[in-house]
């Protein structure tokens, strides 16, 4: 916390000013608060955003169940950048000063397709970016397109446990290689569509079950 | 103020000493311009028949005609009607006049068109790239572009 790290050795003297003897007892702590407050920066740059930002951070799913609503509009304030869209060539420099100015420790989560790979835009396309991997460090990939909340609370949650155990990119040696963090086997994708199923009928949007052809399409 | 699109075609063709040329290929009432009549057409629209908002302009590469479609999707208020002018240029020089001096916001879409098709347009006030980066070589939206940057589909 803007002391400079000039012993690679300890990863956690950086962190805690004064004296390096309380260290080893405080580090639970410290990584224990810092997982679970973890401030997002609002940026977004295409659907994720909706999804992510909005659907997640909104009443029904609720962010703050996991200490991570405070969205900052300020890269100063924030702890956690969420990728949430396509990056193009023009948007990476703008990414790549967002994330350097963030105050340490930072982490970054990439959401969807377009951030993980490119996506749909991955072929013929003149100036995506393949892969948010290409301009700062991520953390964690949250594959979906976008993916529901649910895998995004997942992606929060696998971020806030390798906080805890001391994994991140931002100690370099301690892990290089990014998490992808898809959904555990015990959700079924039939429990995700009755959920959309019960939420659409409640509010009368659609009928779910009409059949596409008496409708002439 | 609303007419039907018959009576508004004798308004049209009213204003215009010459035939106009009409293409069913659209909805939208469409007329085909050379492009050495583009600027005087457009103006007459302008300035006689009150097409007082530029809504869209927008170019269309045909590699194998050898031509670039311009295309202006204009609007009247007063009239309330909508028209879309369709002129071809040549591919390998394609100089057309702007007509930013008619409808202002024509400065920033034919910065656009300039930006991804390489029209460069005569008379413009500030042809500069709008979306990509200045030092950019070559026309993305042509469709025999390439670059080392674009990965071929495998399939």
């Amino acid at each position: 916390m803007g002391l400079i790290n000039d012993n690679p050795e300890n990863p956690f003297k950086e962190a805690i000013p004064g004296s390096p003897a309380f260290i080893t007892s405080i580090d639970k702590v410290v990584n224990w608060a810092r997982s679970n407050s973890l401030w997002p920066l609002t940026f977004g740059t295409s659907c994720c955003a909706i999804e992510v930002m909005m659907a997640a951070g909104a009443a029904h799913h609720d962010l703050a169940r996991f200490g991570a609503e405070v969205a900052r509009p300020s890269p100063r304030q924030a702890d956690l950048l969420v990728i949430a869209g396509t990056i193009v060539k023009r948007m990476e420099p703008l990414l790549k000063t967002l994330y350097d100015q963030m105050a340490e420790p930072k982490y970054v989560i990439a959401t969807g397709a377009c951030a993980i790979s490119g996506g749909p835009f991955i072929y013929d396309s003149y100036t995506t970016i393949r892969g948010a991997h290409e301009v700062i460090p991520v953390d964690v990939y949250v594959p979906g397109c976008p993916p529901r909340p649910e895998a995004f609370f997942y992606g929060l949650l696998t971020l806030q446990k390798m906080i805890i155990e001391g994994q991140t990119i931002a100690k370099p040696f301690e892990r290089r290689k990014p998490v992808l963090s898809v959904l555990p086997p015990r959700i079924k994708l039939e429990q995700i569509r009755d959920e959309l199923v019960k939420n659409l009928t409640a509010r009368s949007v659609t009928d779910l079950n009409q059949n596409p052809k008496e409708l002439g399409l | 103020m609303s007419q039907t699109i018959e009576s508004f075609k004798l308004l049209l063709e009213n204003a215009f000493s010459e035939p106009l040329t009409y293409l069913e290929a659209s909805q939208l009432l469409t007329i085909k311009v050379q492009e050495n009549q583009l600027f005087a057409t457009l103006k007459t629209l302008k300035e006689t028949l009150k097409f007082d908002a530029l809504i869209d302009h927008a170019g269309v590469d045909w590699p194998n005609e050898n031509k670039i479609e311009l295309i202006y999707i204009l609007f009247s208020t007063h009239h309330n009607q909508q028209i879309m002018v369709s002129a071809d240029i040549d591919r390998n020089q394609p100089t057309p006049p702007s007509v930013s001096s008619l409808w202002a916001i024509a400065e920033w879409q034919e910065r656009e068109v300039f930006d991804l098709l390489g029209v460069t347009y005569k008379n413009h006030p500030d042809l500069r790239r709008l979306f990509l980066e200045d030092n950019w070589v070559g026309s993305p939206l042509r469709k025999d572009y390439k670059d080392d940057f674009i990965l071929e589909r495998p399939w």
